[in-house]
């Protein structure tokens, strides 16, 4: 059910918000931006879906009158978000490792030598 | 743009003669002498005769002029002048007795920004001598900025408000005196009374006189930022000064009794100046004989809350059109 | 209709910069290919930019280029679209002229860096996403642009490895920007979801129409989202980290360049694609913040005690200038803010190379162990010098000329609208301005002039090649403050006619009549001609200034008796005028300048200073709260 996917897709966002205002711990930052990232991409995919519709594939002999697609859009944008969202990731990722190294902790409330 | 070679000369004449760079000298040098004379009477002395501003700018300029080893030179040496020619082009801005050399070039927010550069060349030019006593008058002199900039804003804001009618609005100084000459003085107005007051308080400290002169306590820090200065620099920045006086009066002449007109353009001229004086004896050596030096954070509190406060009122009194 | 040649040249000037990343990284071993491929980049890029001057800003053209010719179809814009009218071409310049001098600066100045076959191909990638977003008409490639622009700058603000905290400002920079990044995506996606469509012109056309609780929310989010990219408050301590571990070069794009994206954005979401700017509402909200930015960062400066950070709280300073000016919706306002958008490219990429150079001479950005640095690096010095002039708006540089605009912008609305509120920001920004110029004093004093550390006897002046793209930035500094007239008529004016006027952008794209048809109301959102409330001529008043300054000097000639012999002995007589304790020792230390400011603000202050404590998790807090008052605040007011 479409409602759903919109509900879920909020709560994803909230939940991914959440996560990365509570938890001091820089990996579990880094999954609070994946977990936003995950409900962003549920809700495009969402925006584009349409009940009953085809996928958007088509040769023009199987072309009927009255068949409709799923919008192929948001489908594309969502394949760009999750690249850029893997992307992202990785960076961060590869931040926490330095960090780790550098500070000796994943607590964020002692990464804070940039401050006042 | 064609300009015929009379226009040029006129303009040169402005410039250089009245009401600039002579002119100003001479009046502000003047007035430093009176502001030296009463305040000594007041206290009771007799105090030096009034052209001892203009002797002491004399003896200065032959003096040797010493660049301490610390100092960054350029910076060091050219300060002066810079503030110095800066004040002389905002001399040419103001409207003497409705007289303005140069209308249209500037408006009052202009005026704001350009007195600045007087006082900006005085922190730089001090910065540069590498004294500690100048570091600390740097510091005082720019927190004074700080202070008097905020009510004078206000003040500027108001004035510009209660000329500008009809949703016209106008920051012009040429408009401002217009206005005045059709509706009469705008110090008669008692809304902008608080604002003329608070005027009068931020002259001094513009000015760096007492007791607002933190920046430059002589008994404290030595003359903070002219420290490490002698001979020809220091005698500009005491001509500076000066003409600063004259620049920070008629500025008030201006905005607050731009109104008399008698038509007659000398007398006009001659009344500005009058007012120039009293102004100067009333807020520079009135306040001088009576007060003792505040601290610089009090210079400070007392610019933001008291005399802010007395410009916000006329600021409020004006918009909400009494 | 005919392609004109230069109808190629957004895409190109994009694709340069791309490719050339590609090359970098191709022949990343020899450092001349580097500095080939890379010069060629951004030369050719800004060169592009220039040419369109004529066509687009003159003859006020709108350039619409669709990639593989994918023109609308059926009223539908089905490809993806370049388009190009004067507030793109506007920021287009701005972006590739701070790219170009900051390119040239780079290449000695990287020279201390490891991994330095990675830094151009980083750098030029940030600067195409930034050309990207500027000359795109896709929303979606607005944002795949934003993502690859703010990547490349992470990845060059945790680029220096010798600099201990860099990481942490990347980090956060990441994390906190991913609020606004987030923002931007569900903003896109809520828009498709009602008009089905990417195109900003025809976006633009449809959505006045379909206003409804949805798109008023993509609305909030999409601003909320520029916001951040411009690091408006309360994002702004992420920029302050970032500029101040990132190479002062790529401090410059941070600042002068990436921050203007997040203006264009507000630019284009505010104006163009929901057109709110007319409501009160709306102006009152992006003033506020603008006000708010405005103040609260510089003061934050003053507390700062490193060159750099301090620099990057300025530079949200500013942005604050010009949000305040660009929402007040008047053709005044408009040309304010945008007037000072390129002056604060200019003043603060000049500022922050010089920074950049004390770094590169002395090692250290920390204030309190520089000083007297003038004495050794005297070109620097000026630079610095000019730089500080021109943001605390000191006449004639250009700081000067656009917030004398903002001024009188601001208090004209207060005229109009009645509201006092008005005036009090026109008393802040001169409140601002103050303070800004307070703390470049605070900076000359304790970098600049002041007594000189023992160790840093033997510092050299900038090398030339650094101090090149600098004087062409001073010079800019001067020049766009003293020829008003002209920088109105090459680019705000047309720029500002073009803010205003949205339908002609949407008929570039759409073809003739789709604005007329589909938008309900298509009058200008405000008269698009530019009244001045005061006077200010500073071509004449130099002319003036210099005239005097010529007699003054003849007579201090003509007066001087005999010059004393320069170079001659230094006895006694010339040392510093001081008793007791040794010089080096009783300088006033950068943190207790202006005590008497600081004594009467100390709650404030204190507070402020404790509030930015530097947990990842308060600052998306901070952002997050954010989202949801703008959200909540539009939906209760508009």
């Amino acid at each position: 059910m479409i409602v759903a996917n919109y509900i879920g897709a909020i709560l994803l966002v909230a939940i991914g918000f959440y996560a990365m205002m509570t938890n001091p711990n820089i990996i579990r930052i880094v999954v609070g931006m994946n977990i936003v990232d995950y409900g962003l991409n549920l809700m495009i995919v969402s925006v584009g879906f349409n009940q009953g519709g085809t996928a958007p594939i088509y040769t023009l002999g199987e072309l009927t009158s009255g068949m409709y697609f799923v919008d192929p859009i948001p489908q594309a944008l969502t394949l760009t978000s999750i690249v850029i969202g893997a992307c992202v990731t990785a960076m961060s990722i590869a931040l926490c490792i330095k960090m780790y190294s550098e500070y000796g902790t994943l607590d964020a409330r002692q990464i804070r030598r940039l401050h006042g | 743009m064609s300009i015929d070679i009379n226009t040029i000369l006129m303009y040169l004449l402005y410039a250089l003669v009245f009401p600039g760079l002579l002119f100003s000298s001479v009046f502000g040098l003047w007035l430093a002498g009176v502001d030296r004379k009463v305040v000594a009477r007041m206290q009771k002395r007799i105090g030096p005769p009034i052209m001892q501003p203009t002797y002491d700018f004399f003896k200065l300029l032959g003096k040797e002029t010493i660049i301490p080893a610390n100092a960054a030179t350029t910076t060091f040496m050219l300060a002066p002048y810079v503030g110095l020619v800066s004040l002389v082009v905002l001399a040419l801005f103001i409207p003497v007795g409705g007289f303005q050399a140069f209308g249209g070039m500037a408006d009052i927010v202009v005026v704001l920004y350009l007195l600045t550069i007087p006082s900006l060349s005085i922190i730089f030019g001090g910065s540069a001598s590498g004294n500690p006593f100048a570091g600390v008058g740097v510091s005082r002199s720019m927190v004074a900025i700080m202070a008097y900039e905020l009510p004078l804003i206000l003040v500027l804001l108001a004035v510009s408000k209660a000329v500008s009618g009809n949703g016209m609005l106008t920051f012009s100084l040429e408009g401002i005196t217009t206005y005045q000459k059709l509706n009469g003085s705008l110090l008669f107005d008692w809304r902008l009374l608080p604002a003329a007051v608070a005027m009068l308080l931020v002259i001094p400290c513009e000015v760096g006189s007492h007791p607002f002169d933190v920046g430059e306590a002589e008994t404290e820090i030595c003359e903070g930022p002219l420290v490490e200065y002698s001979g020809a620099p220091l005698a500009v920045f005491k001509l500076s000064h000066a003409i600063k006086m004259f620049v920070m009066t008629a500025l008030f002449a201006a905005l607050f009794l731009g109104g008399i007109a008698t038509g007659m353009l000398w007398l006009d001229i001659v009344i500005a100046l009058l007012i120039c004086t009293v102004v100067t004896i009333i807020c520079m050596s009135f306040l001088h004989a009576i007060t003792a030096r505040l601290k610089v954070e009090q210079v400070f509190k007392f610019f933001w809350t008291v005399v802010s406060g007395l410009a916000l009122v006329s600021l409020i009194l004006v918009w909400i059109g009494i | 209709m005919s392609m004109q040649y230069y109808q190629h040249f957004p895409v190109l000037s994009i694709m340069i910069l791309f490719l050339g990343a590609f090359l970098v990284a191709l022949f990343h071993k020899s450092r001349f290919m580097r500095t080939f491929i890379t010069s060629v980049a951004v030369i050719g890029s800004f060169a592009m930019m220039i040419a369109l001057i004529k066509p687009v800003m003159l003859n006020g053209e709108i350039i619409t280029y669709w990639l593989g010719g994918r023109v609308p179809d059926g009223g539908y814009a089905i490809g993806i679209a370049l388009e190009v009218d004067a507030v793109s071409l506007f920021f287009g310049i701005l972006v590739s002229l701070a790219v170009l001098l900051s390119g040239l600066y780079s290449f000695r100045y990287t020279k201390q860096d490891d991994a330095r076959d990675k830094f151009f191909t980083l750098y030029l990638m940030l600067a195409g996403g930034v050309m990207g977003i500027v000359l795109s008409g896709d929303l979606f490639n607005i944002y795949v642009m934003l993502e690859v622009m703010t990547f490349a700058a992470v990845a060059l603000t945790a680029y220096r490895s010798w600099n201990p905290n860099a990481r942490e400002a990347a980090f956060k920079y990441l994390v906190v920007g991913s609020i606004g990044s987030s923002s931007v995506l569900l903003g896109i996606a809520l828009i498709y979801a009602n008009c089905h469509t990417l195109n900003l012109a025809q976006i633009s056309a449809l959505a006045m129409s379909k206003m409804n609780p949805s798109m008023l929310l993509a609305f909030a989010l999409l601003f909320v989202g520029f916001g951040t990219k411009a690091f408006m408050v309360p994002f702004h301590p992420i920029a302050a980290d970032a500029h101040a571990a990132a190479p002062s070069s790529v401090s410059v794009l941070i600042s002068g360049v990436f921050t203007k994206t997040g203006v264009y954005g507000i630019i284009r979401v505010c104006y163009f694609l929901f057109r709110t700017m007319g409501m009160p509402a709306v102006q009152t909200g992006v003033v506020l913040i603008g006000s708010v930015s405005m103040f609260l960062c510089v003061t934050m400066a003053l507390n700062q005690h490193d060159f750099k950070r301090l620099l990057a709280f300025h530079s949200i300073s500013q942005i604050g200038y010009i949000l305040t000016s660009l929402g007040l919706c008047t053709a005044l306002g408009i040309a304010g803010g945008l007037y000072h958008a390129i002056n604060h490219t200019l003043f603060k990429g000049l500022l922050f190379l010089t920074a950049g150079a004390v770094l590169y001479s002395t090692g250290t950005t920390k204030l309190e162990k520089l000083g007297g640095l003038a004495k050794k690096m005297p070109q620097t010095a000026a630079l610095f010098m000019i730089g500080a002039f021109s943001i605390s708006g000191v006449p004639p540089f250009n700081g000067f000329v656009s917030k004398w605009m903002i001024y009188q912008a601001t208090y004209e609305k207060a005229m109009e609208t009645g509201s006092i509120g008005y005036a009090l920001v026109t008393v802040l920004a001169v409140v601002t301005s103050v303070l800004t110029l307070a703390s470049f004093v605070k900076v000359g004093q304790s970098v600049f002039f002041g007594e000189m550390p023992i160790e840093y006897q033997n510092v050299k002046e900038t090398p030339a090649s650094m101090l090149v793209p600098m004087w062409i930035m001073a010079g800019l500094c001067l020049a766009t403050g003293l020829l008003p007239n002209l920088m109105f008529k090459y680019l705000l004016g047309p720029a500002t006619g073009a803010v205003l006027n949205s339908p002609a952008y949407i008929d570039s794209a759409m073809g003739a009549g789709y604005a007329a048809s589909q938008m309900p109301d298509m009058s200008l959102m405000a008269d698009p001609v530019i009244v001045f409330a005061g006077a200010w001529k500073p071509l004449s008043w130099l002319l003036l200034f210099v005239i005097i300054l010529a007699a003054v000097a003849l007579a201090s000639l003509m007066s001087k008796k005999r010059t004393s012999e320069s170079g001659a002995v230094i006895d006694s007589k010339h040392d510093t005028f001081f008793g007791g304790e040794e010089n080096t020792f009783s300088q006033v230390a950068s943190g207790d300048l202006f005590w008497g400011f600081k004594h009467n603000m100390r709650k404030y202050l204190g507070f402020m200073s404790n509030a930015h404590n530097g947990i990842t998790n308060e600052y998306v807090t901070w952002g997050v709260v954010d989202l949801a008052i703008i959200i909540v605040y539009c939906f209760i007011f508009i």
